[in-house]
């Protein structure tokens, strides 16, 4: 768990550091200009990396967790709520 | 009932909210980047209407369909419509800005390689909109 | 006793009723039949996209009109009625009252439906669910126009006045000895949703009069020849719908918090921040509308307004998934279809989520804005999550409404064709995007990405299609020949479990 926080804090380093650079480097002379293609683009790669990362975390626990608790898993025990008479809401 | 102790759900609704805050962020930056217009930058008036599009180059020069530019200079488009909403799209430079009627909308961008991209409209116009087309050719800079 | 009566009844004894579960049966008929009139139009188009040129479909006006009416079908014909059937069902029970607040108006709402249906799919209009102007006030085809206008009227309010019956329904009918905070997350979802629409649905029937006018020529509000603006309409358009999209989707994660936690064998882990979570995205839904006009020409400033709105929206939806996720964590899960299509409907409520944040980092949206990545984007949510979610939610209602189990094998067999459908569609309209095709279009040059991209839509669509006709013919045939379910325990979950609607239930008179 610790390691995925700091994992994301150094990807997020990673990121503001050559964005901060971008920002004073553009200017308005000529061979200065941005393009917006390589921008945006990499706008676009650097947030489907996290979204990529975060999206395996979230399916590999969802799947994990429907593996590890499926009643046929051999570990399976019952809940302490079977046999009550009502799911406590 | 679990109470309001499950530090698990913070520290995963931290994480969230640590996340959005990037991507706020650096798309606000970038936006703010490519929003940027040069001062330089040569006006091209763009007029889509069904089916087609009308280029108004600065020195008057009208195309039909096709746009020539050149390599290296940057393109300030004003964009407008003659009948229904329009959205000029060049998909490989990026270039979208819808075509209003009774507006002008402003985009820029700078030509960086030589060759024939595809034009094209991008909100729904009737008919023919998938087939409101044109080609920009971007020429080795004079 | 079951939702249903096991014996048979005149049909226009259902049909006249004023009972919440008649007229849940009618809502639960009309809409299923519905999802496979919409789906026929959308195998229509994915076929005819199958290569560049025309296939079966001769010109591109019938298209316009194909996309036209899918895409209102779905919405306003399926997933709207869908979620009231459920809701009619469940909400009374939930609230232990006997009936919905206002059984007469119950019944009124339901019965303007089907003559707006009728608008809608006589009429045939081809602008495109929004029916943006200018081109629905001076391009768009009469009739076809006005009678859209109209039906979309009525459904307004019906809509409205739905809402207005559970609000009431859930406020002032629940029992005495029933707080708040206890009523399950199922009744809190239609809650939430209700007064989403009863604040956003008015500015669209203000919307709907303004174009209607402006069509007639009368007045200008979005003409610019007269003064007036086309993107007012937008405004007013997003306005409402943005807003209503999150209608769509709360009760179908509603319908998840009474699929999981009992097919998991354990409570939600949260109620209390489920509801937290309800509450908070119907307040926030209001402040997201006008990323759907990054491209219309909006300052920066305004821009990123909405993006901060859109992005405030997201740790709401994220707290429902970490229940859900926890809920799992230490349960003894059965995984009979309504487990599996609730379970695959999270899974993919995160990729449309997550498609959703690109498309509101305002530069990205150069490259998605009108592309297919939106199609996909969408559709990730009213299909992969929404449709799940109901999809699950009708076959766990089966043997309450019948009496009788659905064929499980043939429900598993539909899961999983319909999720490898969904994936090779909806998954490849995203990159089919971000390589820009733009939607909407009737044909595509010939490029070779382009091509093999629409080839294997196609593809999924075929099994789409492939796999809701393995439901319709499970329900039917359930329905008359299925075997007797175990009204004490259809699901073979073990165990007391709380079914809500056993007349020995004590919480339902």
């Amino acid at each position: 768990m610790k390691n995925i926080i700091g994992l994301f804090m150094v990807l997020s380093l990673l990121v503001i550091l050559p964005t901060v650079e971008i920002v004073f480097a553009a200017g308005d002379e000529p061979e200065q200009y941005i393009d917006r293609r390589v921008e945006i683009w990499n706008l676009f790669f650097r947030m489907m990396t996290v979204a990529f990362v975060v999206g395996a975390v979230v399916s590999g626990t969802l799947i994990w967790l429907i593996w590890r608790f499926r009643e046929s898993h051999p570990k399976a025990t019952p809940t302490k709520y079977e046999g009550t008479s009502e799911l406590d809401r | 009932m679990s109470g309001h102790s499950n530090w698990p759900e913070w520290v995963y609704i931290g994480v969230v909210v640590a996340l959005l805050a990037w991507v706020g962020a650096e798309a606000w930056n970038i936006e703010r980047i490519v929003e940027h217009v040069p001062e330089n930058a040569e006006v091209i008036k763009v007029t889509g209407q069904q089916w087609f599009w009308t280029f108004e180059h600065a020195d008057g020069t009208v195309e039909k369909g096709e746009l020539h530019v050149k390599k290296g200079v940057p393109y300030k488009f004003e964009v407008t419509s003659k009948d229904v909403i329009h959205s000029f799209n060049i998909p490989d430079y990026l270039v979208l800005m819808d075509a209003v009627p009774g507006r002008i909308n402003t985009v820029w961008f700078l030509p960086v390689d030589e060759g024939e991209y595809p034009i094209q409209c991008r909100e729904y116009c009737g008919l023919i909109h998938y087939n409101m087309r044109g080609t920009l050719y971007v020429e080795g800079g004079a | 006793m079951v939702l249903e009566l096991q014996r048979p009844r005149p049909i226009w004894q259902i049909m006249f009723s004023t009972h919440h579960t008649d007229i849940g049966l009618l809502y639960t008929i009309m809409s299923v039949a519905f999802l496979f009139m919409g789906g026929a139009l959308a195998l229509a188009i994915r076929v005819e996209m199958f290569a560049p040129g025309p296939q079966f479909i001769a010109d591109s006006m019938t298209y316009n009109r194909i996309f036209t009416v899918h895409g209102t079908n779905m919405i306003f014909l399926f997933l709207l009625p869908f979620a009231s059937a459920v809701g009619n069902y469940f909400v009374p029970i939930m609230v232990r009252y006997k009936d919905m607040a206002y059984p007469k108006l119950n019944a009124i709402a339901f019965w303007m439906i089907p003559p707006a249906a009728a608008l809608i799919w006589l009429g045939f209009a081809d602008f495109g669910w929004y029916a943006q102007p200018p081109y629905s006030m001076i391009s768009a085809p009469s009739p076809a126009a006005e009678m859209w206008i109209f039906g979309l009227k009525i459904l307004g309010v019906s809509s409205i006045l739905g809402a207005i019956n559970f609000i009431v329904t859930i406020l002032k009918c629940k029992h005495p000895d029933l707080p708040l905070s206890k009523v399950p997350l199922l009744g809190w979802s239609f809650l939430s949703s209700s007064l989403i629409v009863l604040v956003a649905i008015p500015t669209f029937a203000a919307a709907l009069l303004m174009l209607l006018t402006d069509r007639l020529g009368v007045t200008g509000f979005f003409n610019p020849a007269l003064g007036g603006d086309p993107i007012a309409y937008s405004h007013l358009f997003w306005f409402t719908f943005h807003p209503e999209v999150y209608v769509l989707v709360i009760p179908a994660i509603g319908m998840m918090y009474e699929i999981i936690p009992r097919f998991s064998r354990k409570p939600i882990f949260s109620h209390s921040s489920g509801m937290f979570a309800f509450i908070l995205l119907s307040i926030v839904s209001f402040a997201s509308w006008a990323h759907h006009m990054f491209a219309t020409g909006m300052s920066f400033t305004e821009k990123t307004v909405f993006m901060v709105g859109t992005l405030a929206a997201v740790p709401a939806s994220a707290m429902h998934v970490f229940n859900f996720l926890a809920t799992m964590w230490g349960g003894r899960a059965k995984y009979s279809a309504p487990m599996m299509w609730s379970v695959g409907g999270i899974a993919l409520f995160f990729s449309a989520g997550a498609g959703g944040v690109v498309n509101t980092a305002m530069p990205l949206d150069f490259i998605t804005h009108d592309s297919y990545w939106v199609v996909g984007h969408f559709h990730l949510f009213v299909f992969g999550t929404i449709a799940f979610g109901s999809f699950g939610f009708l076959y766990y209602m089966f043997p309450f409404i019948t009496g009788r189990m659905y064929n499980e094998l043939w429900g598993k067999v539909h899961f999983v064709l319909v999720l490898i459908g969904a994936v090779l569609v909806f998954f490849t309209q995203h990159i089919l995007g971000l390589y820009g095709m733009p939607r909407r279009v009737f044909d595509y040059p010939p490029f070779p990405e382009w091509i093999a991209m629409n080839q294997i839509q196609a593809v999924g669509a075929v099994l789409l299609g492939v796999g809701m006709t393995i439901f319709l013919v499970n329900l039917i045939y359930s329905s008359a020949k299925g075997k007797e379910a175990n009204m004490e325990d259809p699901f073979g979950l073990g165990g007391k479990y709380y079914y809500p609607y056993q007349a020995k239930n004590p919480h339902h008179d």
